[in-house]
């Protein structure tokens, strides 16, 4: 079995800007990763390209040994990499459970003409979704299962968050990319998210997962290994341990200590 | 419990056909001081009806446990309707075109209502098929039930040309798409001579069932029915038939697919949504609808000509679903029931249609969005 998803020089140019920078990257079967680095550093432009949002202008991601690069955004989710967003991208006007049934749209397949002439499978097919969507949402919070029919709009921040996980998880995902999920949440509630992820990864065995976190100690908790970019390029990686001891890491972050001294 | 159930279904029957009745009077005003009189007696009505909360709840909780008691009731009524208008046929020529009017707007509602793509082009599509079965019913005789199908997937047809070059571009780039689409359609129709030009198509025949012409007299039960009520009827089906495969639809994977895209396309991508395939099935299934419609309207009037196709006719089904309410099967029917009625209801102000369906979608925009009937939330039986 080879890698779950690498990168090989992924690239991708805006104009004289290289947002993402000829990074090399990997994640395993069942592994976590961790991608950190400053505001503007290209982790969610990273993202983009491996979703299909962005084309990259050079390099190569191969997904399971095959070649991500020029597919569109929803057969790269076909095929098992699932996301969430860092502002939240929840079908604000549906419904709990609409939203975790619009997750399981890959491996659903009624047509227009299922639904028209062929009621009973389409309501066999709604049946079984609701029945896994409920059981998928009351993994999570009881709430959200108990208030399924409630607007999405109409939840709070944490619960958006958990929402958002579990309508990626409905597509039986072997690769999940994790924008900050901790944005906003309170240190109570990101304690929880902690606990969701690794219960995530239980349930769930092989399933890779990416985490772009600004929070230290979720990255710390979750994942095995961090990976750093600054201005787009990839400066360090390794466990958290030898990351926070890293001197580029540390200048990226804090600036550089000759600098402070001369200014 | 049986006697209380009668009781109560004799009380929602007579609900009903007390609104039946109004209806049926206003229908029956031809002076605009009175049609006034009963649009506002209708408007307070609702308003009541909103802030009454216990007689809402009553009433809704009444039509909830017999729905099968309503919607037998309200179908009979409706049937019961060219009886009563036996002595005005302009009347139920009203009604017909109230019921094409329906099932344009239900074509629409799968784009602007489920998708939010703002589609220009029902004309288009109408006129399409229109011109399809007139074309084919004049020159080549074929009869209007086959016509009916040919119209509808010509103009489906159309419609997936439309939406190839619509996926390309997005919101207001796409509705300008549509509405030079409908343009070329209406320019074309003018310049072609083997449409007729300006002059259009004369003496379309009219349908007929089991040897009786449409142009006849219905009669039925002894009544001498006016020749409209033939349209009355098929409309009524026609009509039925839209409803319900627009509520399979939007009661299925793909109607939640479509709302998805409406909700946030980036997203709906991320999750396994082929976006512009499920965009252009709303293209095609909303041209069917404009193309069955269209062909009833070319053989109930027996001619046609591209003014009856232009630009406006797609403004009014656009204000018809705004008003109606947005992705909802039942609110888009009355947007089109009351954009249909109230502009024949006010003959006089006729020169200020255009400045109204204005006035009506800026305000619905403003104020109410969503539509007088919003969607309703997706409720799965256990």
């Amino acid at each position: 079995m080879g890698r779950l998803l690498e990168t090989e020089k992924l690239t991708i140019r805006f104009g004289g800007l290289a947002a993402v920078n000829e990074v090399d990257f990997t994640i395993d079967h069942g592994e976590a990763v961790g991608l950190i680095g400053p505001n503007g550093s290209g982790k969610t432009t990273f993202f983009n390209l491996l979703t299909g949002i962005y084309k990259p202008t050079g390099g190569v991601i191969r997904y399971c040994g095959e070649s991500l690069v020029g597919l569109p955004t929803f057969k790269i989710a076909k095929q098992g990499v699932a996301r969430t967003f860092q502002n939240n991208r929840l079908f604000l006007n549906l419904t709990v459970l609409d939203n975790v049934l619009i997750g399981m749209h890959p491996h659903q397949d009624s047509t227009w003409f299922d639904a028209v002439f062929r009621r009973s499978y389409v309501e066999k097919e709604v049946e079984q979704g609701v029945e896994k969507g409920l059981g998928l949402l009351s993994q999570f919070s009881q709430d959200l299962a108990k208030n399924c029919y409630q607007r999405a709009g109409d939840l709070p921040q944490a619960d958006r968050r958990k929402l958002e996980i579990c309508r990626a998880l409905a597509s039986n995902p072997r690769l999940l990319l994790l924008d900050e999920p901790s944005a906003g949440m309170t240190p109570a509630e990101t304690e929880e998210l902690m606990e969701d992820i690794r219960k995530v990864r239980q349930k769930i065995g092989g399933i890779g997962i990416i985490i772009i976190e600004h929070d230290m100690a979720v990255i710390r908790e979750v994942a095995e290994r961090v990976v750093v970019l600054n201005y787009g390029r990839k400066i360090a990686e390794g466990t958290f341990r030898e990351i926070s001891n890293n001197e580029l890491v540390l200048e990226a972050y804090l600036g550089r200590e000759e600098q402070d001294a001369q200014a | 419990m049986l006697p209380r159930t009668i009781g109560r279904a004799i009380l929602l029957l007579s609900v009903e056909a007390f609104f039946f009745i109004l209806f049926a009077a206003f229908m029956k005003t031809y002076d605009t001081g009175k049609v006034i009189a009963f649009l506002l007696f209708f408007i307070g009505v609702g308003v009541m009806f909103r802030k009454l909360d216990r007689a809402r709840l009553a009433l809704t909780d009444l039509f909830k446990e017999m729905k099968i008691v309503a919607g037998a009731g309200f179908v009979l009524m409706l049937l019961t309707l060219p009886f009563i208008f036996q002595s005005s046929p302009y009347l139920v020529h009203i009604c017909v075109m109230a019921g094409l009017f329906a099932i344009l707007a239900l074509g629409l509602n799968f784009q602007l209502g489920s998708t939010n793509v703002v589609n220009f082009a029902t004309a288009a599509s109408y006129g399409i098929g229109a011109y399809a079965s007139a074309l084919l019913a004049v020159h080549f005789h074929i009869s209007f039930w086959l016509g009916l199908v040919v119209g509808g997937s010509l103009a489906s047809l159309f419609g997936l040309l439309l939406g190839i070059p619509c996926m390309k571009t997005k919101d207001y780039y796409l509705s300008l798409v549509t509405i030079a689409f409908g343009l070329i359609v209406y320019i074309l129709l003018v310049n072609f001579s083997w449409t007729g030009g300006p002059n259009g198509i004369p003496n379309i025949p009219p349908p007929s069932l089991f040897g009786h012409s449409f142009k006849d007299p219905l009669s039925l039960f002894g009544y001498q029915l006016p020749f409209q009520s033939n349209y009355y009827y098929l409309i009524f089906v026609l009509v039925g038939g839209s409803i319900f495969v627009a509520n399979r639809l939007h009661h299925s994977r793909v109607g939640l697919t479509w709302n998805a895209i409406r909700e946030d396309e980036i997203a709906a991508r991320c999750h396994g949504i082929d976006v512009t395939w499920y965009k252009i099935l709303a293209f095609c299934i909303d041209a069917f609808f404009g193309g069955v419609a269209g062909t009833v309207y070319a053989h109930y009037i027996g001619f046609i000509s591209p003014e009856n196709f232009a630009f406006i006719v797609s403004v009014v089904v656009v204000t018809m679903v705004i008003l109606g309410g947005m992705d909802n099967v039942f609110g888009v029917i009355i947007g089109a029931i009351l954009l249909t009625i109230l502009p024949e209801k006010f003959r006089a102000f006729e020169d200020f249609r255009v400045l109204i369906y204005g006035v009506i979608v800026v305000t619905m925009l403003m104020f109410r969005p969503q539509g007088l009937f919003p969607q309703k939330m997706r409720i799965y039986k256990k």
